[in-house]
């Protein structure tokens, strides 16, 4: 039957594949079974296969498909520059298209409405708050207790940073996607975003007309719905220099909104992580470097900021900046096994990741990690408990800075003079 | 039972493979030619192997062995069918660091073994361009190089032993710790015989103390004949650097266009050229190396600033096949040996062919030891064009022959150049190659089907062998 929606991988991206198998060393699953079902190659040839009519968008197909994290750690090692993400996201459209099923049609729903409704998602974290304080959460059912184990404590939390505008806007202004869970799970991240950014001298305005990036729906081949979030963030982010998203997941899909929407580019080209603009404004002199010594912190770099942004040295210069000395956790930047859904759609495989990555943090010894996402956050806590405190590295920038100005106060206090 | 059910009884469950498209996976390696599977195996022990073994000779069916499947010749495509046994999952290594060895499971990646040795001060010498993916296992089967064999020699420099699973799931030791086993070099025949004879398990290999120190230096020329006759000088003068690789224009534009490494894609020539040992030595060897390439009329010779710097140059080496795929969907590499003496007029036949035939190809080769490989980038889905890309393959490798080179350097021979074996060993060579080969599987069951053409053995009437499948290409 070959392929049947506009989303299926185009042959130059197929044709971009020799084979070569330099992919395979650095893909978490191919490392983890040792078979070639489960690599980049195996499963660029298997839509390879698909495309030319040879086997059809099966059962065995959808298993090979499901079991890749989409982590993208194949795409900077490709000498022949395949679009690997791409072409799955696209792989995953036509999977959903061709083999319906109550699981895709819910997810489709979850990944679309749910996400996309603001006032849900609140009443929802709300509940999943209290919850969190009677303990429920610990009656959920493994493959989500994992989920919700690896949670910031939801009771309490701050403000929602949507609809927010403020700052002087000397150095430019900043449309901050709030995010969809991140805005309700994260907040101390946004509220980061914000008050580093005004500092810096940038306009910050969330826009309330914005909603959920869609990279999930993406990422799991609900494609209409992906598009249909597009449509609503292209234009409510209008007119900003630069749009700023606090999780890497959504920076890289807002950079790859050329594919997802009319006028796409636009926001594309605008878009970076927040990493990458804080990394500037101290470069640039607009934000301080801390000259205390704040001791170790390790480094998690997101897939979705080393292999598909190719962002490394940024949030280990915010951490310089802050005082740390960086401690490289992952020299080879394997996945952590939280890959948006793949946590609860592959429990098992998702879990020894995290173990994997556990084992590394822990032998480093560190107590302290940085990671720019909260994916990679939630799976790390949930595999580590409170051995080690993780947070985004604007976070521990942000508290880098305001204790260094205690210091100075009080010091200033003491000694008048 | 059938073939599949034994194997389950065997190994697990989820280490036996079936299903068609999963087969379609394997059925073929980094070459053009693809087989059919008729299952796949991924053991974890040598007594597992030993176990397929003998199931596979229960049932007949032919057993292909299968790293990474990074080869070029089609040595790990079922072309014949059978069990395709992956090794991937046999990847122990136990170092001994008193005697720079270590024991080494087959499925062991090359670089993931030079990582686990560097702790110690060692690293494993051969480094195959693929060696950030190729197994133990393979470069023992086709006795591989890469750019550090210059010096250092090929996989078989570095092999002490072997462990094997021959026919009948028989498991032996070959070779072992002491540098010059008794009796027959037993292991050395099995070195490079791409998986034709029986099974590697395991190997113990030496492994080398790290370099002190090093220097990198990358030299542009306006001519491809300048940098070729750099490199003759440098061993006519009785000095063997660690490295000497030489990329041409087209493959540095590739592989710019993606890595930005710095190669100079306005001249017509660089030669990658490397010295290893003693500060003051590399030194001095950079300053001799400098020198003749300017003799030569180098345009100029840049050296690694860093380590950073040098490992991106050689990732650029290392990756120029892959990074053909940006021009076309398909290429076909050939990997020949000529006297170095004869390497420019061998690269101007190459040439002469590839324009004829209204081909392209582009040159990145190991220039020290004369190891070629021209690559015609072309795109299968044209009428006619693989017909045409193996005529010009096969004249080439003539025209090597022709200059008194060798059919192969390091890659094997697999089933690409089964057929040309006749052009390089008389009838009486192939027979004794074969009668090695019916003494070790006299069933026929190991890889069958590579190396050797059909009608090898003397008095062989053709026997029962399939022909090569239909849509496999040579």
């Amino acid at each position: 039957m070959g392929w049947v929606t506009e989303e299926h991988p185009t042959d130059q991206e197929l044709d971009a594949c020799v084979q070569c198998g330099l992919c395979l060393p650095l893909c978490p699953t191919f490392r983890l079974t040792g078979k070639e079902t489960a690599s980049p190659r195996g499963r660029l040839q298997a839509m390879n296969a698909v495309r030319d009519g040879l086997f059809e968008v099966d059962e065995t197909f959808e298993h090979i498909m499901d079991f890749c994290l989409g982590c993208r750690a194949c795409e900077p090692v490709c000498p022949g520059m395949v679009p690997y993400g791409r072409a799955l996201e696209g792989t995953r459209a036509e999977i959903v298209a061709q083999r319906p099923s109550a699981s895709h049609r819910l997810r489709a729903f979850l990944l679309g409405s749910l996400l996309g409704s603001r006032g849900t998602l609140n009443v929802g974290s709300t509940l999943l708050g209290f919850a969190q304080m009677l303990r429920l959460t610990e009656l959920a059912p493994r493959r989500y207790r994992r989920l919700t184990s690896g949670l910031r404590p939801l009771r309490g939390r701050s403000d929602a940073s949507v609809g927010h505008s403020g700052g002087s806007g000397a150095a430019g202004s900043v449309g901050l996607l709030s995010g969809c869970v991140q805005d309700q799970w994260f907040r101390p991240t946004n509220r980061a975003a914000i008050e580093l950014l005004e500092m810096a001298g940038y306009r910050v305005e969330a826009p309330l007309a914005q909603t959920c990036c869609g990279a999930l729906a993406a990422h799991d081949g609900k494609a209409p719905e992906a598009r249909s979030l597009a449509a609503i963030n292209t234009p409510a982010f209008d007119g900003y220099d630069m749009i700023v998203a606090t999780a890497a997941g959504c920076s890289a899909h807002l950079r790859e909104y050329a594919h997802w929407a009319d006028d796409g580019e636009s926001v594309g080209s605008r878009s970076i992580d927040i990493t990458v603009a804080i990394a500037e404004a101290i470069e640039r002199g607009l934000l301080p470097r801390v000259e205390t010594d704040n001791g170790e912190i390790g480094i998690q770099d997101p897939c979705h900021l080393r292999h598909a942004q190719r962002v490394t040295a940024e949030p280990r210069a915010i951490l310089e900046a802050a005082g740390y000395q960086v401690v490289e956790i992952d020299p080879a930047g394997m996945c952590c096994g939280a890959a948006g859904l793949y946590t609860i759609l592959q429990p098992e495989a998702s879990q020894e990741l995290g173990n994997q990555k556990a084992e590394q943090i822990r032998s480093t010894g560190v107590k302290r990690v940085a990671s720019a996402n909260s994916g990679c956050e939630m799976q790390m806590r949930s595999a580590l408990g409170d051995e080690v405190e993780i947070r985004h590295p604007i976070e521990w920038y942000l508290d880098a800075i305001e204790a260094a100005r205690t210091r100075v106060n009080v010091a200033a206090v003491k000694d008048p003079s | 039972m059938s073939l599949v059910d034994d194997l389950r009884s065997a190994l697990s469950h989820d280490r036996v493979l079936e299903e068609p498209l999963e087969l379609h996976l394997y059925s073929k390696d980094a070459s053009m030619m693809r087989g059919e599977a008729t299952c796949v195996v991924l053991t974890e022990t040598t007594d597992e192997v030993a176990a397929v073994v003998r199931i596979a000779e229960d049932h007949r069916v032919p057993i292909v062995a299968r790293g990474a499947g990074t080869g070029l010749t089609a040595g790990a495509s079922p072309t014949e069918g059978g069990i395709v046994l992956s090794t991937t999952l046999m990847n122990d290594i136990e170092i001994d660091v008193d005697n720079r060895t270590a024991w080494v499971g087959a499925g062991v990646i090359n670089l993931d073994l030079s990582t686990y040795a560097e702790p110690y001060g060692l690293h494993f010498a051969p480094d195959p361009s693929s060696q950030s993916v190729c197994t133990i296992g393979g470069n023992v089967a086709n006795n591989s190089g890469g750019a550090h064999c210059l010096a250092e020699g090929a996989t078989t420099s570095h092999v002490l032993g072997l462990e094997v699973v021959l026919a009948g799931g028989e498991v032996v030791v070959l070779g072992g710790e002491a540098p010059d086993s008794p009796g027959l070099d037993i292991k050395g025949i099995i070195v490079g015989s791409e998986g034709t004879l029986g099974i590697v398990t395991s190997a113990l290999v030496r492994l080398l103390p790290l370099d002190p120190d090093v220097r990198t230096l990358l030299i542009d020329f306006e001519t491809m004949e300048e940098a070729t006759q750099t490199v003759s000088d440098m061993i006519a003068a009785g000095f063997v650097p660690a490295a000497l690789e030489i990329m041409d224009q087209k493959m540095m534009v590739a592989v710019e266009n993606w890595l930005h490494a710095g190669f100079p894609t306005d001249a017509a020539a660089m030669l990658l050229a490397e010295v290893v040992g003693e500060t003051e030595a590399v030194t001095a060897e950079a300053a001799l190396i400098s020198e003749m390439a300017y003799k030569n009329n180098a345009r100029g010779v840049e050296l690694a600033e860093d380590e950073a710097h040098r490992a991106k140059l050689w990732k650029g080496r290392k990756s120029a096949f892959g990074a053909l795929a940006q021009i076309s969907p398909d290429y076909y590499l050939h990997d020949t040996v000529v006297p170095r003496s004869r390497l420019v007029e061998t690269m101007d036949e190459v040439q002469q062919i590839a324009d004829r035939y209204g081909l392209d190809v582009y040159n990145v080769f190991h220039a020290g030891d004369g190891n070629l490989h021209p690559l015609i980038s072309f795109d299968a889905s044209e009428e006619g064009m693989l017909d045409k890309v193996q005529r010009a393959g096969e004249e080439m490798v003539a025209a090597c022959l022709r200059n008194g080179g060798a059919l192969s350097g390091e890659h094997g021979i697999g089933l690409e150049k089964r057929d040309m074996m006749r052009a390089s060993f008389t009838e009486l060579d192939l027979d004794a190659q074969a009668r090695l080969k019916e003494a070790f599987d006299p069933e026929g069951l190991f890889n069958p089907a590579k190396i050797l053409p059909e009608g090898s053995r003397c008095f062989d009437f053709g026997g029962t062998r399939r022909p090569i499948p239909e849509g496999a290409w040579v």
